[in-house]
């Protein structure tokens, strides 16, 4: 059986930039997710349109999502409209970098 | 990234490059090494700086802006770095890499017009001073007078992806402003440096140790020092090129008038080329190797090994440079080249096991 949104997202939240202490999904880089027939579809962005880090925060998340039962393809699409800021991150995000 | 292994050809040719430098080095140092067509002294630096530095920089922000024309920025710079390797006529590299350059020019603007912010402006800003340099060597300049604009294209690139970063810190107005003021001085200082270079030097240094102390106060290393693996291992090479950075500002600073040649100028060069940028090379190794090539390149505890040699052997060189009881300049340039090729070697034995248990 495929994944859910949620479980897609949970999983999503074991992705980091090393070099950022907040994973993808509380830094607010995952636009969306959609699921059908196996294949698991996710718009995500980067903190950057110049950052060249984007092809390996795709394979982390390939990496990731593969382990979930259900998942037969991964597929990351990068977008940066709109562009990600800051204000995009969730409170949580925000409380580990110090933000209060 | 499926055709992330078409970029192969494009490393290969940034890898030669430095490792002619590496050959051309130490045979300025004095090693008895068979020379070939690129080891004329001259050729060490624009092999390293435009070669390879160049080509890796230029590969991957044309794989960050995902256009095909972008890979004329490491195409071409890095067949200026093989057209001093094999002796071509200086001028064909001088073209080469100018054009290479150019296109790294475009790439940032084509960025900016996306997403004008001061980081991007200060990247693009390296690339001028990438083709800067360039132009100024090829109108018969002297090689010291052509390294500030050279190390301007480093610092300067380093410096605008690091304020990309910090955005994430919650920086003040006068933190922002902090950062214009020292990449504003030494932009300065670069000007000067074309009527009155000892002037020019000086405020270089300036804003070079100001830029360094900004980067060690706001760099979002910090947070990630407290983390284990690769990003305690990522956030210490960073911080530790930051001092290098300082100590070079400090260095421009004081022996400004010494900015031509011998160990003070060894010393005013290498504490940024070895200390700081290959410091930032060996962090971020990891993380855009998987990106431009496709490659997992997991961390393994054995990275600490060649950073630990790569800042014992700087430090050996450039305390040897300033008069300090040290080892001989041949046996740190040893050192520091000998550094550099554990990274390689790491890098692929890291690639071959995977990650550690």
């Amino acid at each position: 059986m495929a994944p859910t949104t949620a479980a897609v997202l949970e999983a999503l939240k074991q992705v980091y930039d090393p070099e950022i202490p907040v994973d993808v999904v509380n830094l607010g880089l995952v636009y969306d997710v959609t699921i059908e027939d196996g294949v698991v579809r996710i718009k995500m962005t980067t903190t950057s349109p110049g950052c060249p880090v984007g092809d390996y925060l795709a394979q982390e998340v390939e990496r990731i999502l593969g382990k979930l039962d259900g998942v037969e393809q991964v597929r990351v699409e990068f977008v940066w409209d709109p562009p990600w800021s800051p204000e995009l991150m969730s409170a949580h995000g925000r409380k580990s970098l110090g933000w209060g | 990234m499926a055709f992330a292994h078409r970029r192969m050809p494009f490393m290969v040719l940034g890898a030669l490059s430095l490792l002619a430098a590496l050959w051309a080095g130490l045979i300025r140092l004095g090693w008895a090494l068979p020379p070939f067509a690129a080891t004329e002294p001259p050729n060490h630096g624009p092999l390293m700086v435009s070669g390879f530095l160049g080509t890796v920089i230029g590969l991957e922000r044309a794989v960050a802006l995902r256009r095909r024309w972008a890979y004329g920025a490491p195409l071409l710079a890095g067949l200026g770095g093989l057209a001093w390797v094999i002796g071509l006529s200086v001028h064909v590299g001088h073209a080469l890499t100018a054009a290479g350059s150019a296109f790294l020019i475009a790439i940032f603007v084509t960025l900016y017009r996306q997403h004008p912010t001061v980081y991007l402006a200060a990247m693009g800003l390296g690339a001028v001073s990438w083709l800067g340099g360039t132009l100024v060597w090829h109108g018969g300049a002297p090689l010291h007078r052509v390294v500030p604009w050279w190390i301007g294209f480093l610092v300067l690139t380093i410096a605008g992806e690091r304020l990309e970063l910090s955005r994430l810190m919650r920086l003040g107005a006068w933190s922002r402003a902090g950062f214009l003021a020292a990449g504003g001085v030494f932009v300065l200082g670069l000007l000067a440096d074309l009527s009155a270079p000892e002037l020019g030097v000086r405020l270089g240094g300036i804003g070079l140790l100001a830029l360094a102390v900004w980067l060690l106060r706001n760099d979002i290393a910090w947070r990630t020092l407290r983390q284990s693996g690769l990003p305690r291992y990522m956030a210490l090479s960073m911080l530790s090129g930051y001092v290098w950075l300082g100590v070079g500002g400090l260095l421009w600073l004081g022996f400004a008038g010494r900015f031509i040649a011998g160990p003070f100028y060894d010393a005013m060069l290498h504490s940024i080329f070895l200390g700081f940028v290959f410091s930032m090379i060996f962090g971020h190794a990891p993380i855009i190797l998987p990106s431009v090539l496709g490659v997992a390149l997991p961390f393994r505890r054995a990275f600490y090994a060649h950073w630990a040699l790569l800042h014992l052997s700087v430090l050996a060189r450039v305390g040897g440079d300033l008069g300090l009881p040290m080892l001989a300049p041949a046996w740190s340039g040893l050192a520091n080249v000998l550094a550099i090729v554990l990274f390689l070697v790491n890098s692929a034995r890291a690639v071959r096991l995977g990650p550690e248990a």
